[in-house]
């Protein structure tokens, strides 16, 4: 057999879900007196499924504690069946966890999960998101007053902004804490909320509605100026009052990056 | 004796000792990290790699080439290693003598090749354009094997010194590897050692494996077991002094006890190159 063809059959088991050998496999290969073939096989399939098994465990932590402990591991199986990994790096690994549970079970378990699970991919995704200068408080008592006006800010690359139905934030926290899950609950209207990293670590935060239409319209290219305009009607002469509150502390936040004039 | 200098005594980098390394500088002459850990765009990892690497000299040491797939070369991963190697300066770059992917899927895991001459055309052939790419000879690791292939006409350490002539490539010569695969393969480790080009040795390895009482896995989750430190100062004896590694993945203990470690590393390879060299 070619190297290829060697190659492709010990994929083929590998990546199967029985661990007992294919005879045209064992063909290929010379046991030993410690190890036999088929026993060496078994190792390398164990240790395939092991090994995944054991980073989305790491990756989808507050999911499994949902789940429990069998009912993730079957998930993570038939997942890992519909999407075996293909890129390089097992940071990757859990992708298509949250699409795939779409498919997985029906509702009504299927949005919480699939939002416990978006919730806790975002998470892996800002933790080694592109660095980026985000915009500091130094930086704001830098800023001439003639640039107020003009100001405007993208979100930094590692903002996920995630809309949650339910109090997936609250299961989240639970389980990170080690604590016994709330009961889900369906929340009176979606709640923003933002993952993201700063200084090296990852955050959370969930906004207001005002809040959250105030920031979405600022990162989408409003300026400072526009912002206070937007405000008035709801805030009145308070408007630039509490633009200035916000802004304050997405700059604190650092969620904030630059756009430079014309950008 | 070979009176080449090395780096000394190194430790694996691992998260789980970044913040101690940077705020106790410990007595480690280098630290070799695991390339696709530091293949991202931003964050904690790559803070912490530019920081480490102005005060220790670094290795980068990969899992995903697979050097002996039958699929093309993923010429994407190899300029973001490029890339990285730019970034980092390593005093050199190694992976290993395996497979462990076909052309869409990865299996995360180091497969072993069948030795044949059909599997060294090919690796050489990939490696000249390993080379090419990063622009320095590649270091080539021998694996834990838990199977052989019918097929194999040399054995892997045979293998590795024809790869390292036709090539240029370096080895690393991962010393706990060689004992899990004699124990479960039924061969002379100090054979397998013999028959390698020792110039050619860049770099030494040792971890610990599970005992399952027939055969070894090698999972450096454990403190170096007797006979792989036994076979690793007979080694020194043969090679002369070489950069030495101690690896650990799991079960982390407290960064002293590596240190430790790498103590004992210390003072058994100044037994073994004081002593009449092994041939």
């Amino acid at each position: 057999m070619q190297l290829s063809a060697l190659q492709q059959a010990l994929q083929a088991y590998l990546a199967g879900a029985s661990d007992r050998p294919p005879a045209e496999l064992l063909e290929q290969l010379q046991g030993s007196a410690a190890l036999g073939a088929a026993d060496g096989l078994r190792i390398y399939h164990n240790a395939y499924r092991a090994r995944l098994l054991a980073v989305l465990r790491e990756d989808f932590p507050a999911l499994q504690q949902w789940l429990g402990t069998e009912s993730f591991e079957q998930l993570a199986l038939a997942y890992l069946a519909a999407w075996p990994p293909r890129h390089f790096s097992l940071r990757w690994l859990g992708e298509k966890l949250p699409e795939f549970i779409a498919g997985y079970v029906a509702e009504p378990q299927l949005s919480p999960l699939r939002e416990l699970a978006t919730l806790e991919w975002a998470f892996t995704l800002a933790f080694d998101a592109a660095d980026a200068e985000v915009l500091s408080a130094a930086d704001m008592a830098c800023l001439p007053a003639e640039d107020w006006v003009s100001l405007r800010s993208s979100l930094a690359p590692s903002v996920n902004w995630l809309q949650l139905q339910y109090n997936t934030l609250a299961l989240w926290k639970a389980a990170k804490d080690g604590e016994p899950l709330p009961e889900l609950i369906r929340l009176p209207d979606a709640c923003s909320c933002l993952v993201w990293r700063h200084d090296l670590l990852c955050r959370y935060r969930s906004l207001e509605p005002d809040e959250a239409t105030a920031l979405r319209s600022f990162v989408g290219g409003e300026s400072f100026s526009g912002l206070c305009a937007a405000l008035l009607p709801h805030h009145g002469e308070q408007a630039p009052l509490q633009a200035a509150v916000w802004l304050r502390q997405w700059v604190s936040d650092g969620l904030l990056v630059r756009l430079k004039a014309g950008a | 004796m070979s009176m080449r200098t090395t780096l000394g005594f190194g430790l694996g980098l691992r998260s789980e000792y970044y913040q101690q390394i940077l705020e106790q500088r410990p007595a480690v002459d280098w630290f070799e990290v695991i390339s696709e850990n530091y293949l991202v765009d931003g964050g904690k990892a790559l803070y912490f790699l530019d920081a480490i690497k102005e005060h220790y000299p670094l290795v980068m040491h990969g899992v995903s080439l697979s050097i002996g797939g039958a699929h093309a070369l993923d010429l994407d991963y190899l300029r973001r290693l490029r890339k990285l190697a730019d970034r980092v300066r390593p005093q050199w770059v190694s992976d290993h003598l395996c497979w462990s992917r076909d052309s869409a899927h990865q299996l995360h895991d180091l497969l072993p090749l069948p030795f044949t001459e059909e599997s060294l055309r090919h690796v050489a052939e990939r490696v000249h354009v390993v080379q090419d790419i990063l622009e320095r000879p590649l270091v080539l690791e021998n694996v834990s094997a838990y199977l052989q292939w019918k097929s194999s006409c040399m054995s892997e350490s045979q293998f590795l010194a024809r790869l390292s002539q036709m090539t240029g490539c370096e080895l690393l010569l991962d010393v706990n590897n060689v004992y899990v695969s004699s124990r479960n393969q039924g061969f002379d480790p100090w054979q397998f050692i013999l028959e390698l080009p020792r110039e050619r040795i860049r770099q030494i390895h040792l971890a610990g494996h599970s005992d399952y009482g027939q055969y070894l896995i090698d999972t450096h989750d454990a403190p170096i077991a007797d006979p792989v430190w036994a076979l690793y100062g007979k080694a020194l004896s043969h090679l002369g002094p070489t950069a030495t590694l101690i690896e650990r993945d799991d079960h982390f203990p407290p960064l002293d006890e590596l240190l430790a470690e790498l103590e004992q590393a210390r003072t058994l390879a100044d037994q073994a190159l004081s002593a009449e060299p092994c041939s």
